[in-house]
């Protein structure tokens, strides 16, 4: 079976730099499908340490705070060859960040062959504080987008099975 | 005429780190000043928190140390409660802790560190039949025929031609302080790659025993996981010999892979010994065989070394209010009654008072406060501390299972101990002690499955878990030996709550500004006395640098959402 992993980015110290962490345990209690190939990960800044989570799936579901290139107040989502283009952020362990991540995959000759990153542009990044009034009001319809990658995902999936 | 360099940030490291460096008409360095850019507080976002979940937030501190602040943190409470955990609790801490180490030094030594040493261009040069030849002179590691390395060249100038060099951009390739020939240059590239696929196995020793990595679960009173040989849901037969195969695999590739490398690399370096530094040497110690109470159990020993001199091993205690201070002269912090008195962190205090100029900025004035790492003293004496520390320790104390590797390395570089004084010693330090944990995880291993052998499942003590049973005021300190060297947490807790909570992390010590006295820290004493070969090009600062294994991100934390920085080297 092909394996799905939905791995959320960033310090849940430091208000919507958290929200890629909060958004994946969220979807991970919300979202009614299921597969026993989903793996939820709360991957927060730890780089190299993800490379795991990036080369064993086959579909890769990444949330993230990011910074869009036009900075309007929405959720964002890349596809596959959009990405590299808007994953400039680095994480850590040291200084890698997904972009990164991805050329390691691709020289290891495992890039997941399914990509999507779903990602909010952060409104407040002050230590100890919670997700921003701005970052909550953006999160169901980031939830939402990811729920539907995953079910799309998993119908095609059975589709494939089933034929 | 002196000249300045400044590199701003340190590439390939955790945070921000700016060092300038001074340099003479030669190019020598002749003084460097090491700055922390980023400021830290994680102690303001403890303060009136429950301490049993101090450790969910202490390991969010750091991209790469979550494991050594978790442990440290849980370390802390339970020593100002008086907890005393279960022994399956201490091994299991044990091992999960030699893991880490024995993950993150291999990950340091081939993804942060050999590309100071190593020119990956190069390597596209080379003659895949040579590197095969020399990679079975070196070692019976059996991934090393001549197809092998050619398909990993073709792979890697098809990366290169792409333009996408992703991890590879950024670095001085062709300067001319590389020394390896592309034979070897492409040996250790592969061993890059592979290093980075193997990495991932070991610490799912992580996922057994934490519950889930990255980010494994510890407990105030022990660990929370569940053992019993015979049920499917806990921690079995089954997961205990996935375990041991985890083991048996690591323990291989490091002798098989790494330190030969290791001892190639160095062969062709061994007269650049710059780097040395300070001399002063410190260790908290760690893997208690007992208690943490009682350092005579620790596998890996307390004590402070002076100047170089093996002969005289100093006593260490961290709860001494004099021993371990820190001073914030030329620290962006201000203490109450005065910024040069060092304060015990029991004592601690955490108030910045940021006085250099609006940054982005080109110049800092030295003779004030110039960075955000407070100056960690040790009975008012600078100290490194991470693996050359405890390497030296261990040798100065003859531990044999230390002072044979140590041995073995020197010998087959034909030089003296005097060599581990350098960058490359320090570097040396690090491989040899990674072999020394892993090998404390099969010890460790070994020690659970006897107890587990003898009935006892009991991995927690919950007996202190209500707040009610607490002290009204209880002060703790939980310590242990980071990858990067010695970690300590204090805490004060009061009326069930944290009152005040300080860490002092190794990258604080090995990073420290001048103190009051103009005493030099880690880094920037080590720094001094080497030349460069083409200041634009400062190959030579980064070697050292990232020799101490650099973690700024606890000592100081950032957010950089903005990818396009690029280190700017600067000669004013």
């Amino acid at each position: 079976m092909p394996r799905i992993n939905v791995i959320g980015l960033g310090n849940v110290l430091f208000g919507d730099e958290g929200f890629g962490v909060e958004a994946v345990r969220r979807l991970e209690k919300q979202c009614a499908v299921r597969g026993d190939d989903i793996l939820f990960v709360d991957g927060g800044t730890q780089g190299i340490y993800l490379l795991d989570y990036i080369e064993s799936a086959d579909a890769l579901l990444v949330f993230d705070a990011i910074i869009p290139r036009e900075y309007d107040r929405q959720v964002y989502v890349y596809r596959n060859d959009e990405l590299p283009a808007f994953i400039y952020r680095k994480m850590s362990s040291h200084q890698m960040g997904l972009s990164e991540l991805l050329s390691v995959a691709r020289l290891h000759g495992r890039v997941p062959s399914e990509l999507v990153l779903i990602g909010i542009p952060p409104d407040n990044l002050d230590m100890g504080s919670p997700l921003s009034e701005r970052a909550e009001k953006l999160m169901p319809e980031a939830l939402d987008a990811g729920c539907r990658q995953l079910r799309a995902w998993i119908d095609r999936q059975q589709e494939e099975t089933a034929r | 005429m002196s000249r300045k360099i400044v590199v701003d940030p340190i590439p390939r490291i955790e945070g921000h780190l700016r060092i300038e460096a001074k340099l003479g008409a030669d190019n020598t360095i002749e003084d460097a000043f090491s700055t922390g850019t980023m400021w830290r507080g994680i102690e303001l976002i403890l303060k009136g928190r429950d301490p049993r979940d101090a450790w969910a937030f202490a390991e969010r501190i750091c991209g790469v140390c979550t494991t050594v602040h978790a442990l440290a943190s849980v370390r802390c409470v339970e020593d100002a409660l008086g907890i005393e955990i279960p022994p399956n609790a201490r091994i299991i801490r044990n091992l999960m802790n030699a893991t880490q180490q024995t993950q993150d030094h291999l990950v340091h030594f081939y993804h942060l560190h050999a590309l100071d040493w190593v020119d990956v261009v190069s390597a596209l040069k080379a003659d895949p039949k040579e590197t095969s030849r020399i990679a079975r002179t070196l070692s019976s590691w059996p991934k090393s025929s001549p197809g092998y390395f050619n398909d990993l060249q073709q792979r890697l100038v098809g990366f290169v031609e792409s333009g996408q060099l992703g991890i590879f951009s950024n670095g001085y390739w062709g300067h001319s302080a590389y020394r390896l020939p592309p034979e070897v240059n492409l040996l250790a590239v592969a061993h890059y790659l592979e290093a980075l696929s193997f990495q991932k196995e070991i610490v799912k020793i992580h996922t057994v025993f934490g519950g889930k990595n990255p980010h494994p679960n510890y407990l105030v009173g022990g660990m929370a996981c569940a053992i019993d040989p015979d049920r499917d849901t806990a921690i079995n037969i089954e997961t205990l010999s996935r375990v041991k195969r985890i083991i048996d695999e690591t323990i291989a590739f490091i002798e098989q892979v790494y330190i030969p490398d290791l001892i190639a690399i160095a062969g062709y370096y061994k007269d650049w010994l710059y780097g040395g530094g300070l001399g002063n040497y410190l260790c908290y110690g760690d893997f208690p065989e007992k208690s943490l109470d009682d350092p005579s159990s620790l596998l890996w020993p307390r004590g402070a070394i002076l100047d170089k001199d093996l002969s005289t091993i100093h006593d260490v205690d961290p709860r001494d209010m004099n021993q371990v201070t820190e001073e914030v002269s030329h620290s962006w912090y201000s203490y109450a009654n005065g910024d040069d008195k060092g304060l015990h962190p029991w004592e601690g205090e955490t108030s910045p008072n940021y006085t250099g100029p609006k940054p982005p900025f080109e110049h800092l004035d030295h003779d004030e406060k110039y960075s955000w790492l407070k100056t960690p003293r040790w009975n008012n004496h600078p100290m490194e501390v991470g693996p050359l520390a405890r390497v030296l320790l261990q040798y100065a104390k003859s531990d044999p299972m230390i002072t044979d590797t140590v041995n073995m390395v020197l010998g087959k570089l034909d030089v003296g101990v005097e060599a581990l004084y350098s960058t490359l010693g320090r570097t040396a330090a690090r491989g040899i002690e990674c072999l020394q944990t892993a090998q404390f995880m099969r010890h460790f291993y070994n020690q659970l499955i006897d107890n587990i052998r003898t009935g006892d499942y009991r991995t927690a003590n919950t007996e202190l878990w209500e707040p009610s049973d607490w002290p009204k005021d209880a002060k703790g300190f939980g310590y242990t030996e980071a990858p990067r060297g010695a970690l300590g947490h204090w805490i004060h807790i009061r009326e069930e709550k944290i009152e005040d909570y300080q860490i002092v992390v190794p990258s604080t010590w090995n990073a420290s500004p001048r103190d009051a006295e103009g005493k030099v820290g880690a880094y920037e004493s080590a720094l001094r006395g080497t030349p460069m070969a083409d200041p634009e090009k400062p190959l030579e600062i980064l070697r050292t640098v990232h020799s101490f294994d650099p973690c700024l991100a606890c000592a100081s934390h950032v957010f950089d959402m903005n990818g396009d920085e690029i280190t700017s080297v600067k000669i004013v």
